[in-house]
Formats: C-alpha cells, sequence, structure tokens
C-alpha cells in the first residue's frame, strides 16, 4: 500500500465484471450517500430560510450567526466522536443511528418556538452532519473494490453540494410559492426528514462493512458481505486483502500526541492544518450559508434572491465535476492556487463593485455573477485539493491522528466564518468584509506557495523524505518536477 | 541476560542506540532495540556480529506504555534499560510529558541514562 504512487489504479486480484453484485454495489452507493445529500442539505437550507427565520424569530446579527454555526460546532464534535463510536459498533447501526439523529435534529429545529431550542436543534443536527462526514466515507471505501476507493471522497463532495442545491432549489419553490404565509422557513426544514428516513430504510438492507468485520475477526460474515458486492471469484481473493486492510486500519491508529516532538511529523500536521485552514478561509461557506442574504442586501427582492441563490448551488456542483476530471489531469499545487487566485479576484471585485454600485438589481446581477466565479475556482479547485490532499500527506501510522486534527481544524474555521459573517456585514459592511476575505486569501496564496507540497505521483516515502530534510518541501519538489 | 533500548526517532534516540550496542558487547549477550519513531529502523551501519531483536511499534499506545509493557514481557531476562535523555523547557514538557522520567520512576530494571 504505502508503495503505490498516488496516481496507480492498483489492480485488484482479478478484474471486476458485472452481475448482480454490481448492482447490489450500486444501490448501497446511493443509499450511504443520502448521509452526504443530508450533510448537504442541512448545511445549505438554512441559506433561504434565515431571512424568514430572522422576521418570525427577532434574530440579530450576531444571533443569525450562532444559529447558523451552532450547527458547526456540533459536526466537530460529531466528526471527532463519530469515528470512535463507528470503530466500535460498526458502520452500518452507526449510520443507521444518524438517520435517526438527521430526523429528530431537523424536527428540533422545524419546531423551534424560539432561539434557544432553535440553537440546540442545529446541535443536534450538527452532530449527525459531522458522524456522517466521517462514517459515510469510511463506509462507501470499505465497501468498493480497491480501484474505486480513490474517487469516494471527492464523489462524496459531489453528494454534498449536490443537497446544497436540492436545498436551494427547495427554498426557492417553497418561499415562491407559499412565502407569504407565516413561518414559511419551517417547511423548508422539514423536507430534510425525508432523505433521513429513506437513508434508515435503505441502510436497514444494507450489510455491514466487511473491513469492520474482518477488524473484529468475523471473517465469515466479512466473506458473506464480499460476495454480495463482487463476483463470487474475486469475493475469495479479496478476503485477504480486507484482513490486511483491516490491518493497516489499526496501524493507521499508531501515532499519538507525543509524536508531535518529532520535527518531521510535526511539518506534515503543520501543512494538513494549512490546507485544512486554506479551504475555509476563503469564506466559500459564507456564501453557501448567507448566499440569499448578500443578494438581497446587493438588490434582489427576496423571492429574486432565493431563485438567483440556485445559480450559487449549480455551479458548485458542475464545478465539482469539473474538479474531480482535474484531479486526474493536473498537478495538485498548480490546481490550488489557480484556485486561490480566482477566489481572490472574484471577492475583490464583489467588494469592488458593492462599493461603487449603487444598491439595486444591476448591482445584485454583478455580485451574483462573481459570488458564481468564485465559487467554480472553490469548488472546482480549491475544494477538491484538499480533500485529496489531506488524504494524501500523511504516512499510514499518523493518517489516525492526522486526519483527526486537520479534520477539527475545518470544522472550527467553518464554525467561525459562520458565526462572524453576519456580525462583519453588521459592522463593517459588505464590501469591507469581502476585502478582509480577499486579504485572507493573499495570505492563504503565500502560505501554500511556501509549504504546500506536490502530492500527485509521488509514493508516501519521497513526501515523507522530503518532510524530513527540511522544512520547504515545495521548493525541492519544483526543482524535481521542472 | 538481556539489554534492552528505547530509541524515539530523536537524536537522543540515536545515542541511546549506540550507548546501548557498547554495553551489549561489554556485557557479551544480546540487544532488544524497541524502535518508537513512526518509520521502520534504519539498520544499516548496524553491527552484524551482535544478536538484536528489534521491535516496531504497533497499536495505539501511549510511548512510555509500550515500552514498559515489553520490559513485562521480557521480565526476567532483560537486565538493562537503555534511554536518551535531554534538557526539556517546562512548556514542552508539560504539554508532551516526560518519557525519561516515566520510565526512570516506573522501570523495574536498572536504567541506564545517557546524554548526549
Amino acid at each position: 500500500m504505502s508503495h503505490d504512487t498516488h496516481d496507480a489504479v492498483p489492480s485488484g486480484p482479478t478484474t471486476e465484471t458485472l452481475g448482480p453484485h454490481t448492482r447490489r454495489l450500486k444501490l448501497l452507493t446511493v443509499v450511504a450517500t443520502f448521509g452526504g445529500l443530508l450533510f448537504g442539505y442541512d448545511t445549505g437550507v438554512i441559506n433561504g430560510a434565515l431571512p424568514y427565520m430572522t422576521d418570525d424569530l427577532g434574530l440579530t446579527p450576531a444571533t443569525e450567526g450562532v444559529v447558523t454555526s451552532s450547527l458547526l460546532l456540533g459536526a466537530a464534535l460529531g466528526a471527532f466522536l463519530g469515528g470512535r463510536v463507528s470503530d466500535r459498533r460498526g458502520r452500518r447501526t452507526m449510520i443507521l443511528r444518524l438517520a435517526v439523529l438527521f430526523a429528530v435534529g431537523t424536527l428540533i429545529c422545524t419546531f423551534a418556538p424560539g432561539v434557544g431550542v432553535m440553537v440546540f436543534g442545529r446541535v443536534v443536527l450538527g452532530l449527525a452532519v459531522g458522524g456522517a462526514s466521517v462514517t459515510v466515507i469510511a463506509y462507501l471505501s470499505e465497501v468498493s473494490p480497491v480501484e474505486r476507493r480513490g474517487r469516494l471522497v471527492t464523489q462524496n463532495e459531489l453528494m454534498v453540494v449536490s443537497g446544497q442545491l436540492l436545498a436551494f432549489v427547495g427554498n426557492a419553490v417553497i418561499g415562491g410559492v407559499w412565502g407569504e404565509a407565516g413561518g414559511v422557513w419551517r417547511w423548508m426544514l422539514v423536507i430534510a426528514t425525508l432523505p433521513a428516513v429513506a437513508l434508515w430504510a435503505g441502510m436497514l438492507a444494507m450489510p455491514e462493512s466487511p473491513r469492520w468485520l474482518a477488524s473484529r475477526g468475523r471473517f465469515g460474515e466479512a466473506l458473506a458481505v464480499l460476495q454480495q458486492v463482487r463476483d463470487a471469484k474475486r469475493a475469495e481473493a479479496e478476503l485477504a486483502e480486507v484482513r490486511a486492510l483491516a490491518e493497516e486500519d489499526e496501524a493507521a491508529q499508531t501515532a499519538g500526541w507525543r509524536d508531535l516532538a518529532v520535527p518531521w511529523i510535526r511539518r506534515i500536521v503543520v501543512v494538513g492544518l494549512a490546507i485544512a485552514v486554506m479551504q475555509q478561509i476563503t469564506g466559500v461557506n459564507s456564501i453557501m450559508y448567507y448566499g440569499t442574504q448578500i443578494l438581497t442586501e446587493s438588490g434582489f427582492d427576496r423571492d429574486g434572491a432565493l431563485i438567483a441563490n440556485i445559480a450559487n448551488g449549480v455551479i458548485s456542483v458542475l464545478a465539482t465535476f469539473v474538479g474531480i476530471w482535474l484531479l486526474g489531469r493536473v498537478r495538485r499545487r498548480p490546481m490550488l492556487i489557480v484556485g486561490q487566485i480566482g477566489t481572490f479576484c472574484a471577492l475583490l471585485l464583489v467588494g469592488v463593485f458593492s462599493l461603487v454600485l449603487p444598491e439595486g438589481v444591476s448591482r445584485a446581477s454583478v455580485v451574483l455573477a462573481l459570488t458564481v466565479t468564485f465559487l467554480a475556482f472553490q469548488q472546482g479547485a480549491i475544494s477538491p485539493v484538499t480533500w485529496l490532499m489531506l488524504s494524501e500527506i500523511f504516512p499510514l501510522k499518523l493518517r489516525g491522528l492526522g486526519m483527526g486534527v486537520c479534520g477539527l481544524m475545518l470544522w472550527i474555521v467553518n464554525f467561525l466564518v459562520g458565526l462572524l459573517f453576519p456580525i462583519l456585514v453588521a459592522a463593517i459592511g459588505i464590501s469591507a468584509t469581502f476585502f478582509l476575505f480577499a486579504g485572507l486569501g493573499v495570505c492563504a496564496m503565500l502560505v501554500a506557495k511556501a509549504i504546500v507540497p506536490e502530492t500527485k505521483g509521488r509514493t508516501l516515502e519521497q513526501l515523507e523524505r522530503d518532510f524530513k530534510h527540511g522544512g520547504a518541501p515545495a521548493r525541492d519538489m519544483a526543482k524535481v518536477t521542472r | 541476560m538481556t539489554v534492552m533500548v528505547a530509541v524515539p526517532d530523536s537524536p537522543e534516540g540515536r545515542t541511546a542506540l549506540s550507548a546501548a550496542l557498547d554495553e551489549t558487547r561489554l556485557r557479551d549477550t544480546d540487544l532488544v532495540v524497541l524502535n518508537l519513531a513512526l518509520d521502520p529502523l534504519d539498520v544499516v551501519g548496524m553491527p552484524s556480529d551482535l544478536p538484536i531483536t528489534v521491535r516496531e511499534r504497533t497499536g495505539h499506545a501511549d510511548l512510555a506504555d509500550s515500552v514498559l509493557a515489553a520490559l513485562d514481557e521480557y521480565a526476567g531476562t532483560v537486565d538493562l534499560l537503555v534511554i536518551g535523555m535531554k534538557r526539556r523547557t517546562p512548556i514542552g514538557k508539560a504539554l508532551l510529558g516526560s518519557l525519561s522520567q516515566r520510565l526512570l520512576l516506573e522501570a523495574d530494571v536498572p536504567v541506564l541514562a545517557v546524554k548526549r
């Protein structure tokens, strides 16, 4: 495993043939990715619901920030605890419980009489979102044949943005049709119970992860599951591999905090943390959570903003497709830096046009065009590189700890952006807020240039050597690749 | 009678290892090397005439615990533990704890602590 280069598609024991197991695997993928869809829906729905909620519940910019970002605090906790629980109880059990948690959280938010209950419900939803973010990916990568594993992380990301798009469309439809009735935001929220029920019912019929069963020494059951999702010849051959992978999973948990005393290990973790921060610090989620409000403040009316916001969702989905395609073709570092240049320009221009154009439909249209441009670069370049790089830079024995702290960092920065955005807009205005994000973008670009290594086509051993010899792996690599 | 050495991924680790090799030769016995680094021990340059067993790190355990567990496993055969030491800042010690302090206090065989 550790000798594979990142691009090599390892050929399995035998190549996959079509059969009933293919359909089974497809169905399984669809069911499990409902977790990603719910993740996207629950983070995106607040975008259109917030303007109505603000009126109904009497939200201030500060409480708007709290309602939006409390989900992310829950998600940080959920991601942190989720891994442990799913290691102990199994992936399938965990996903079933998460589906219940999704439904319960949704209902609490839907019937929330005031801010307090709403925040509580959002934290519960966050626990489910965070738990799903780790468990669904683990489940999918453990049941899928080895040649598909690489793509799964990014495919899950695709489901997340699709969930957000779905939420934006749902918001626009509900807002457009029943916008005048009171409490319309409650209807926007409650729709999320449907995919939660689908996830729960679907997972009941799905098998446990063979790799988890193997890690528990339940090899008979593991083989039975493999026979459902592989052709007969391959299932036998793969049990050995699954056994090896279960051992590898255990090895991945070797490193502990004390290993951070070793300089080269610290360097890798710092690079991982920087990549995590850079993905969020562009402010992408200020658009995913507050897009409708940004457009309303720029000059669209409420219904117009809800509809226009769909463009943000559509471009996110399209750009994610492009991003997945690009990952296989271009190097990671240039892709990241081009993404950063693109988002920086878009952010800067939003700030400029918000300053020079009078509020109205023309300004709102320009802002919309720019947020769409921003998302194209973010979801088409920065985000896919982030997900992939975080899975590529850590040597096996450091992986558990490394991914854990970087995931936590992602949620924390996401939380801060979600919390502070409405407060900043109220305090210093929308254009100054975007200038701030643009400034942070410049810092991120400099950091990326200085410390982010190229991981495409390099083995973990090569990367490890670079981290051991000196602090600037990026520069060494430039020499090699030129 | 066997010598055991704890080798973390640091200059002190390499100092401890070379001291342990000397001690093993002096006592004309064999050596158990506990590699505490995340990557396999570099065995290039290790003397081939000495009976050496290298144990890599497995599982998620505190470093001191894993050394003490290895000592228990070899109870009765290992009669010397070799470790490396260095000066630590109070902050570093508070954050990450002190491996050598725990081993000095808790190992039930004599400990040879070498400084660089």
